[in-house]
């Protein structure tokens, strides 16, 4: 007699569609997805223990591998937690310069998650034009604190250096460029008809369910919820600024995405008001709060949080009064937009598999710490 | 109309075959670095004072010095950095009072040999005793001259001022 029998599918761990080492254990049945294993742990690194044996500021370099795509986030939430924690005022020039560099770190991660997704979907030019520019962000980078992904420039108190002179022109003729290049994106992916076909619909992610689960970001945003902490509960200077929350209506594949592209645009809009801004201010203000050289702080424990690029980044820091934090855990935006992966995937094809990875936007530094 | 998206994404593509190229041909052409670059390791030995902040500021644990005292001075006998466990962070050079350690713009440091990795910028033998006492002895000697000359000096200055008194 014949009879059909599912079967299971190792996607991963050296799957480029994953987006790092990732594997997912697919039940199949035909192509059809009944069930699909997230299996997580192959970049573990043990940064959180890690941090344990280390002094307050040379965790800082640590967690610029957590999110390695949008490093600058991951090192403003750690500094933010260790100055809530020890009290600590940043100068408004610092906060400025912050300000900038975080937000040309979310446009980084952006053009990257846009870029990642066309090729996952098979339109490789599509994948050329984000990363033309995410390369001249990432040139600015480098003359701003001399590395390209692994930054290590914010500093308890303030930030390692000031911007170099050289910076101000690059990044004035980038944003003059920028709102043209998505245009770009938006002709070439955005309103690309074979984009569309596999992306709207796919993979509903309805509002409830995405605040059940404690999804974060543009994937909690493209569901319908006006939730960014940039608005909602601003920290360092983001009250001083105006821009707007794009959000989605139906939560598909395709508002996720969507999602990204619009922010890119406001977040160019909150680099040109905080450069104005940061050029209004004398050049003679300090750049860093006074710290004392060795860091200790209070016993006690502080839970801060920011909106990264993939989502809300919370850091918990446990002290107890020595040179090193005595607990250090961190709330990785990417590991919990996973954790619905199995009922996203469920009675979608294979090729849909790649896209809903792809619009969730992980990566796996930061999935496994 | 269906198909408008497509022909929109293709005349974007078609206008960029004309225009500048952003991508250079690495090897025979090198992008200009800029200044703060992280690249390779630049140590100045007499600069270095051995006081050991890029040894403890180090996350990794990635430097070592070690120093002997000669005459009352530290030399420093060896100044390491295994370079397969370094973050390229800069806090080591931030630390550097003295401007001792520094980037260069070389980032070729590929080896072909796992003991050839480690930049050793200093690696000597410690001093021989005799040598040692020796230094100290010319040391002590220096001191004491100089002090000599020093009360000499005093001795000289307090007879000026009495000779300006008398006269």
């Amino acid at each position: 007699m014949l009879k059909t029998q599912e079967f299971t599918l190792n996607m991963g761990p050296q799957h480029p569609a994953t987006h790092g080492v990732f594997r997912l254990l697919l039940h199949l049945d035909g192509e059809t997805v009944v069930k699909a294993e997230p299996i997580m742990g192959y970049l573990h690194r043990g940064i959180e223990k890690l941090a344990e044996s280390r002094t307050y500021t040379q965790v800082i370099p640590y967690t610029d591998r957590l999110d390695y795509l949008a490093a600058m986030l991951n090192n403003l939430g750690y500094v933010q937690t260790v100055e809530k924690l020890m009290g600590i005022e940043v100068p408004e020039r610092a906060e400025y310069v912050r300000v900038i560099v975080s937000e040309m770190s979310r446009l980084a991660s952006h053009c990257l998650a846009t870029g990642a997704y066309a090729l996952d979907l098979g339109a490789f030019t599509g994948f050329m034009f984000p990363f033309r520019e995410r390369e001249k962000l990432m040139d600015m980078f480098e003359m701003i604190c001399g590395s390209r992904m692994t930054f290590n420039y914010m500093r308890i108190g303030g930030v390692a250096d000031d911007l170099p002179e050289e910076f101000y022109p690059a990044i004035k003729k980038f944003l003059k460029e920028f709102p043209a290049c998505v245009d770009e994106y938006d002709g070439l992916i955005t309103g690309n008809e074979i984009f569309q076909a596999r992306t709207k619909g796919v993979s509903v992610l309805s509002s409830k369910k995405a605040i059940q689960y404690g999804m974060s970001g543009p994937v909690l945003r493209a569901s319908g919820i006006n939730y960014d902490l940039r608005k909602k509960r601003p920290y360092g200077v983001y009250d001083k600024f105006d821009f707007e929350v794009p959000v989605g209506e139906n939560g598909d594949c395709f508002d996720r995405y969507n999602c990204r592209v619009l922010e890119m645009r406001q977040s160019h809009r909150i680099i040109e008001q905080a450069l104005e801004r940061l050029q209004e201010l004398p050049e003679e203000e300090p750049l860093n709060a006074k710290v004392p050289k060795v860091i200790k702080p209070p016993k006690g424990e502080v839970y801060h949080e920011i909106e990264g690029a993939k989502g809300v980044l919370g850091y918990n820091v446990i002290s107890d009064g020595t040179v090193n934090p005595y607990r250090v855990h961190v709330r990785r935006p990417s590991f919990i937009n996973l954790s619905l992966i199995d009922e996203m995937c469920r009675g979608w094809k294979v090729a849909d598999v790649v896209a809903i990875i792809g619009s969730l936007d992980i990566v796996l530094g930061e999935v496994d710490c | 109309m269906f198909g408008e998206g497509l022909i929109k994404g293709l005349t974007i593509t078609w206008k960029s075959l004309i225009g500048k190229k952003i991508t250079v041909l690495y090897p025979d052409e090198i992008y200009s670095l800029p200044d703060r670059f992280h690249g390779k390791f630049r140590f100045d030995k007499d600069a270095c004072i051995s006081c050991g902040m890029c040894v403890r500021a180090c996350p990794n644990k990635v430097i070592t010095l070690e120093t002997e005292k000669v005459a009352k001075k530290k030399r420093i006998l060896k100044y390491e950095m295994d370079i397969k466990y370094c973050l390229f962070c800069g806090l080591c050079v931030e630390s550097c009072p003295k401007d001792a350690l520094g980037y260069e713009k070389d980032f070729e440091m590929c080896q072909y040999k796992w003991e050839k990795l480690p930049m050793v910028f200093v690696d000597e033998e410690p001093l021989p005793a005799e040598e040692k006492e020796r230094l100290e002895e010319e040391a002590k000697k220096a001191a004491e001259a100089k002090k000599a000359a020093q009360e000499a000096a005093k001795a000289k200055a307090a007879e000026d001022a009495s000779q300006g008194k008398e006269g």
